[in-house]
């Protein structure tokens, strides 16, 4: 009954209100940004199209199949940074446009020869416009200055003065081209070049660009601000008291827990908080499992797709009850509106809300004294989806606006400007551009940290992250409720810089993996280096490793983006995982190795935290000659039995599964890069999984095998960990509380938050690191020994 | 040194006879590396017959240098028993079987009458059972633990306190207790056997030293726990790195895959080998401390607690004051001179042996420059006799002739003035009362029963406990002042001493409710007693220190016995639990973060074969690494076993000094030890060309 009821609230109600919104206040941007020219639809403008005449601007290499730019199914290349075909491919993308100007013997822009990450990248850098101005100028037979001022013109600029990178549309830029050939267009000749190329020279500070620390500053701040309203927020929901929203949110949640036949003042022991959970949990695995099986009978499935194979059917439910959202199929080929939105959505909106609610059950075990109940799961968790709801319906609304689509409608088909051959020759000559109601679903997979996209290419693609503006919200969305939940905790806990210490050690461990991604990725692929590209980022282009990123967000937002969706269990991805450099991959697996604690998943990043925090203060506590005692709760075998175990199952599953893997036939059969890289593959797909992450190095492809071990370490890792969370928080709940007295160890002291990352970083590294050893650190070192020996 | 020689010698063998694994297997860490000892001695014996993964030697190094490790822990293990053992051994010749003389029940025993031959009949000890009476006379050895009914006699006591001073044992009162295997020096005792055989006092201690009782303590097991987490992850690591191994080798298409020797070298190396051999040894050296203080502990848990008190109650006398009172001025009434008062006093106290009557004389002498004098019958002053002090009369004095000096509690002069026809003046009562007041104790002195002043007595407070207090504090526990003085007198030394809080005018029920109170505000209390009224307080605190010449009741109440009965020795437990924990802590960090050093030395050195580029993890450019890092692995464990006995450093610092001393110390140190470790051995080993 609840299940039913939270479904029609979420599945169903949700959405449509999203819809309506969205369809009334930004018609235009909910139903795909489409462009209309000359009295037709003449595509969209988030969505590219290939161009490979001399005449047109090419805009970024496509890796989707078969053919460049099929929008139906979005997708990189997840070629490797050392793979010899990803070398290959550039080569030839330089030759070619050599071949196609001759005498243009500048350096190539970057992202002229690196595919993007969603395939469908509508935009190219300043840089790569100008690098082609010779030749479409030469080809059209029009002055250089005439094309530059159309170049000049349709330069988009950073949004806000800080956000994204500048980049011009290609699609656009090549109509306009096109305009400029027949007398009846309107554009104004002969335009004084207002801008060049070299304007966009820029300073960099530390590697990086005034906007680029700018826009992260930014991102900083206003997470920062957020915090304590949020995080105070709620703490008064989940404590029952008075918030703004109260006068709509009160009656509902009495509504729904009074129809579902739940006596909200009814506490449940540990026990029976389990039992609720896990049967709930149950039904949400089979739900979705069987809506995708049923789905061709079902309205909403313009494109009429038949059932989802069994196996893969099976890992998505897992993957999306769990709050991982792994993906291992193409969603827009493969699940219907409805199985998105009443099966998948629903899911979101259940996992987060499931792990908001087993942290609370958590954080009352260390705030009551000597109690024997740790609160109502239904009552937990309908709370936990009254917060998440109102947030998701902003998000989604604000992320309608930058173009995100929102509608029931179906697929559009667009001509293409320039018809391309396909892999066999035959031409095509229109584009299918899939849409749905893309907005609400992406707002709660960024707040819930689920990570599942609606499209294949995820947060990459341009009807999923349209702007760098949707960008910006998306990331701070990813983050800021687990982080917020810090605050919560501590106010729920009586001492608000208890939370307060917790995120700070969760962000001491979270900048340097930030930072060594962004500064991975800013220095490029050394290989590239030799074949006469232009990685630098000074001069009109994002410069770095473009491969699998996208233009709009350039370097610096992706890096941190890759740095935040795994330290936080989200796993959306903005650009491709594994396409990134050696040590971005690294950050990317140690982030998640180090148990999705720096902020983690909402619900499941904290509690993991805390049992880091018991098993540092255990430890600190021997140190100072005390039995050891958090937050007044001495910590005795039992916890530490249960935090043990805890901390060893996402260790045990992800080498275990590993191992198991590499030396199978089907474990190996789908790596897609070679040598250790295709090991990191595997590595990050255990990694991900048993963490509940849900990111991928998406070479790696689906097979049965991987379809079921996945799911088995994805249920393993969410569930077997959270019963045992909630079985410390019976054991916790039971025990008095200690005043703290001067031999007590301050657990918000500097020192402590310290200790406490030391413990985190040192049980991570000692996990993993002979894994890594054979995986990203093997291909770094690889990799400098080559670039040493190119100088 | 022939003492230390067999004492190792012993450890040695025991460590050899503590290799069989069906003992072992206790300890999870070490029973673990025994496994890869055997296993890398079979690959070992397969590399000899010349179809091994890697040359014979190599292995045969690694496989010695495991079963090093392994013997190392237990060595360790077994120096640390060889202590308790020696005195085990001393104290088990005095529980040998003793003739006991057994008290027919139905005899009548006659208050303050040694029971005639005819009433007992002579049984061996171990016939005694609990409730029985038997008889002890001097020369005798007490046969069983018992309390005394009847009788008062001196014991000597010294096996097992080691204090030759023999102590005195009555019925009735707080010093009723006897000991098995202690003997009488003189008169005779009427004893109710309080233990069967087996289960006495010296049967306890014989195994708790010999740490055959011991029970792991909470922490101990906690901390285990973690232990065998951490063997379990490096299990699967190193397991699942063959896997890894294998792969690579298949998709780099060089190299070999990781030898099985190899990967036990580094499960042992990572495996918390350091603390897992040492915990035991740490906590029975623990132990060893705590008895080698003098102090017997009926479990180990009430160490752990010790460390974890927050309160202390701590009886004034004894504790916190000398256990007398001492004199500090003289007050005359009724016009008396000064000096003649210092000289009556003088005259009166000569013959109190009290340490109060000695102290009156030293201030009189130091005071009024009053000399000593031998004060005997002489030619002026015939027939001077001493009237003694005793708890009875509650006085003291001379009679020089006709001259009758008296000194004592006012109430007993009192009488002795108005029996000599003189009234109380109200001088004299004000005076006394604004002693009393003033947290003192008064003594009014009269010749030929007139009153000539009052002695000033103060309890004084021990020289450095103000300090000890202040220690106390730093490290978070509160001390309390337990007195049966009034609140005045209580506030007074409590001020002086520097305790944070007094109970005044304590009552049995007053400790009991107040430790009650300090214990539902999740307060850990520990305290000292000795008499019986102490026993239900004693139950009550968490940990309880009961003085050795205590009752029967409060012994049984306590958890720790001092055989030296002094009170001040709770200080000294509370110390020793901090320092056990704080050992098994900062060796436990050190243990864990030794494995960082350790993978940068075998990581490379295994997978180079495969990844040449790895070689860049190879920081401290190692040749044999894989020995190297398992050599300092077995020899660190030797070279800590001196801080596992000894206990790492205890200075009395708040928690976070402490916790950053440990980190600087253990973490940091610990991190960076093994690289210079490791490359010191590597060096050694290409010296001598391994």
């Amino acid at each position: 009954m609840v299940f039913l009821l939270l479904t029609l609230l979420t599945g169903v109600a949700y959405p449509l209100v999203v819809t309506v919104i969205a369809q009334l206040v930004f018609p235009a941007q909910a139903n795909g940004s489409l462009l209309e020219h000359n009295g037709t639809i003449a595509g969209s403008t988030l969505i590219g199209q290939p161009f490979t005449s001399p005449k047109y601007f090419w805009g970024r290499p496509s890796a989707t199949s078969p053919v460049p730019y099929n929008a139906a199914a979005s997708s990189g290349s997840n070629l490797g940074p050392s793979n010899p075909a990803l070398i290959e491919a550039v080569t030839a993308r330089v030759v070619a446009l050599h071949a196609a100007d001759p005498t243009n013997t500048q350096p190539v822009p970057v992202d002229l020869v690196t595919a993007s990450g969603s395939g469908l990248d509508p935009d190219i850098s300043v840089a790569a416009a100008y690098y082609q101005l010779p030749r479409v100028a030469r080809a059209r037979n029009l002055s250089d200055e005439t094309v530059e001022g159309l170049i000049a013109g349709h330069i988009e600029g950073r949004q806000l003065g800080i956000l994204g990178e500048p980049r011009v549309n290609v699609l656009l830029l090549n109509i306009a081209l096109d305009d400029l050939a027949t007398p009846s267009s309107g554009l104004a000749k002969g335009n004084t070049p207002a801008v060049n190329g070299s304007a966009y020279n820029e300073t960099t500070v530390l590697g990086m660009r005034g906007a680029d620390w700018l826009q992260l500053l930014l991102l900083v701040a206003v997470g920062a601000a957020l915090i304590v309203p949020l995080g105070g927020f709620m703490a008064k929901v989940f404590t029952g008291e008075r918030t703004i929203l109260s006068p709509v949110t009160g009656p509902l949640e009495g509504w729904l827990l009074r129809s579902s036949g739940v006596e909200p003042d009814e506490e449940m022991d540990w026990g029976l908080f389990a039992v609720a959970l896990m049967v709930f949990s149950a039904i949400c695995i089979i739900v979705p499992f069987l809506l995708q099986e049923v789905q061709q009978f079902l309205p909403l499935n313009p494109l009429g797709l038949g059932p989802v194979p069994w196996d893969t059917s099976l890992n998505t439910a897992v993957s999306f009850a769990t709050n991982t959202n792994w993906q291992f199929y193409v969603p827009e080929a493969t699940v219907s509106y409805l199985t998105q939105m009443a099966g998948l959505a629903v899911q979101n909106f259940l996992s987060a809300a499931k792990g908001m609610a087993i942290l609370v059950a958590l954080i009352l075990a260390f705030s009551r004294r000597s109690a024997s109940t740790v609160g109502n799961f239904w009552v937990l968790l309908v709370r936990s989806l009254l917060i998440l709801l109102p947030l998701s319906t902003i998000i989604a609304l604000v992320l309608v606006s930058q173009g995100t689509v929102q509608t029931f409608g179906g697929p559009v088909t667009v001509p293409l400007l320039e018809p391309v051959r396909d892999a066999s020759g035959n031409l095509v000559t229109t584009q299918l551009i899939p849409l749905g109601p893309a907005a609400s679903q992406i707002a709660i997979k960024v707040l819930g940290t689920n990570g599942g996209g609606f499209f294949n290419a995820n947060s990459a693609h341009p009807f999923e992250n349209p702007t760098p503006l949707s960008n910006f919200v998306e990331n701070l969305s990813l983050l800021i409720i687990a982080a917020s939940l810090c605050y919560t905790f501590g106010r729920m806990i009586g001492s608000k810089r208890k939370g307060i210490a917790l995120l700070t050690a969760m962000t001491i461990l979270f900048i340097p993996l930030a930072g060594i991604a962004i500064w991975s990725e800013t220095g490029g692929n050394p290989a590239f280096n030799a074949l006469g590209i232009d990685q630098s980022s000074p001069r009109g282009q994002p410069g770095g490793n473009m491969e699998g990123k996208e233009v709009r967000f350039g370097i610096v937002a992706s890096a941190f983006w890759s740095a935040a969706t795994t330290s936080t269990s989200c796993g959306a991805v903005n650009s491709m995982h594994d396409s990134f450099m050696p040590l971005g991959g690294l950050v990317q697996m140690v982030a998640m190795q180090l148990g999705e604690v720096v902020y983690g998943g909402v619900g499941s990043g904290l509690y993991g935290m805390l049992v880091f925090v018991i098993i540092a203060m255990f430890i600190a506590g021997l140190m100072v000659g005390r039995t050891p005692e958090l937050y007044g709760k001495k910590i005795e075998p039992y916890e530490m039995k249960l935090a043990t175990i805890i901390i060893l199952i996402p260790i045990f599953l992800t080498l275990t599964m590993t191992a198991i893997a590499v030396l199978t036939g089907p474990g190996t059969a789908t790596i897609l890069n070679p040598g250790p890289h295709g090991f990191s593959e595997i590595l990050y797909a255990f990694t991900s999984t048993s963490q509940n992450n849900g990111s991928a190095f998406a070479g790696l492809s689906a097979n049965f095998f991987y379809n079921l071990s996945a799911a088995m370490a994805m249920f393993i890792g969410r569930y077997l960990v959270a019963v045992l969370i909630l079985a410390l928080a019976g054991s916790l709940v039971r025990k008095k509380i200690v005043p703290a007295s001067g031999g007590t160890l301050q657990d918000h002291r500097p020192l402590f938050i310290v200790w406490l990352v030391f413990v985190v970083l040192i049980v991570g590294a000692l996990s993993y690191l002979p894994a890594l050893s054979l995986g990203p650190i093997a291909e770094y070192l690889i990799q400098i020994g080559r670039g040493v020996a190119h100088v | 040194m022939s003492d230390q020689y067999a004492l190792y010698r012993r450890a040695a063998i025991d460590a050899v006879i503590k290799l069989d694994p069906r003992t072992l297997y206790r300890n999870v860490v070490m029973f673990v590396v025994e496994i890869g000892s055997i296993l890398t001695t079979l690959l070992w014996f397969q590399a000899l017959t010349g179809h091994g993964e890697a040359p014979a030697g190599f292995i045969g190094a690694i496989a010695a240098w495991l079963w090093f490790t392994v013997f190392f822990a237990n060595f360790a293990e077994a120096l640390a028993e060889g202590r308790g053992k020696a005195q085990a051994e001393s104290l088990r010749r005095m529980r040998q079987d003793t003739a006991a003389k057994k008290l027919d029940p139905g005899c009548g025993i006659e208050s303050g009458m040694a029971p005639g031959a005819s009433m007992y009949a002579v049984v061996p000890s171990s016939s005694l059972r609990k409730g029985d009476l038997f008889y002890v006379t001097s020369g005798d050895t007490i046969p069983v633990d018992g309390e005394v009914i009847e009788g008062i006699a001196s014991v000597n006591e010294s096996a097992i306190t080691g204090e030759s001073a023999p102590v005195i044992r009555e019925s009735g009162g707080d010093r009723s207790a006897v000991t098995g295997g202690t003997s009488l020096l003189s008169d005779w005792l009427i004893v109710r056997v309080s233990a069967n055989p087996g289960e006495g006092f010296l049967d306890h201690m014989i195994s708790l030293v010999e740490g055959a009782k011991r029970q792991k303590t909470p922490n101990e097991i906690a901390l285990n726990v973690l232990l065998i987490g951490l063997t379990g992850v490096f299990i699967v690591v190193c397991a699942s790195l063959w896997a890894f191994s294998v792969y690579s080798v298949h998709t780099a298409g060089v190299g070999v895959p990781v030898t099985i020797t190899v990967l036990i070298a580094l499960l042992v190396c990572l495996m918390p080998t350091t603390i897992g051999g040492l915990l035991s040894a740490i906590g029975i050296a623990g132990m060893d401390r705590l008895i080698q203080k003098n102090v017997i502990t009926t479990s180990g848990r009430a160490i752990e607690a010790a460390g974890d008190v927050d309160v202390l109650l701590l009886d004034k006398t004894g504790t916190i004051t000398l256990g007398n009172r001492q004199a500090v001025d003289l007050v005359p009434v009724n016009g008396t001179d000064i000096r003649e008062l210092a000289e009556v006093s003088q005259l009166a106290s000569l013959a109190d042996e009290t340490p109060e009557g000695r102290s009156i004389v030293v201030l009189v002498k130091e005071k009024y420059g009053l000399r000593g004098r031998t004060v005997g019958p002489s030619e002026a002053v015939p027939g001077v006799q001493f009237i003694p002090f005793s708890s009875h009369t509650r006085m003291s004095g001379v009679d020089r002739g006709e001259t009758r000096i008296r000194k004592g509690a006012p109430d007993v002069i009192f009488s002795l003035i108005r029996a000599a026809g003189f009234p109380i003046t109200d001088e004299l009562q004000g005076r006394v009362d604004a002693i009393s007041g003033a947290g003192g104790t008064p003594l009014v002195v009269t010749r030929n029963g007139k009153a000539l002043g009052v002695i000033h007595l103060k309890d004084i407070v021990k020289g450095g406990i103000r300090e000890r207090f202040a220690q106390l504090r730093r490290m978070g526990i509160r001390t309390v002042m337990i007195t049966g003085d009034n609140r005045l007198t209580a506030a007074t030394i409590a001020a002086e001493a520097g305790v944070d809080d007094f109970l005044a005018q304590a009552t049995p029920e007053g400790k009991l409710s107040l430790i009650r109170e300090y214990q539902a505000g999740g307060r850990l209390v520990a305290m000292t007693g000795d008499g019986t009224n102490d026993a239900p307080a004693l139950a009550q605190a968490d940990v309880a220190v009961a003085m050795n010449t205590g009752t029967q009741p409060a012994r049984e109440a306590a958890n720790m016995i001092d055989l030296d009965s002094n009170p001040t020795k709770l200080i000294d437990i509370v110390e020793i639990g901090k320092q056990l924990l704080m050992t098994r802590g900062a060796l436990t960090t050190f243990s864990i973060a030794n494995d960082i050093a350790k993978y940068f030395a075998i990581i490379p050195a295994a997978f180079i074969s495969t990844y040449p580029a790895l070689a860049a993890l190879n920081l401290m450019g190692l040749q044999n690494a894989v020995l190297s890092a398992v050599i300092f692995n077995a020899i660190i464990i030797v070279l800590l076993i001196p801080i596992a006995l000894r206990g790492v450093k205890y200075r009395p610092l708040s928690a976070e000094e402490a916790l950053r001393n440990h980190i600087l110390i253990y973490g940091i140190g610990g991190i960076f030890a093994p690289f210079i470790g490791i490359k010191i051995i590597d060096l050694l080993l290409v010296m001598i060309g391994a």
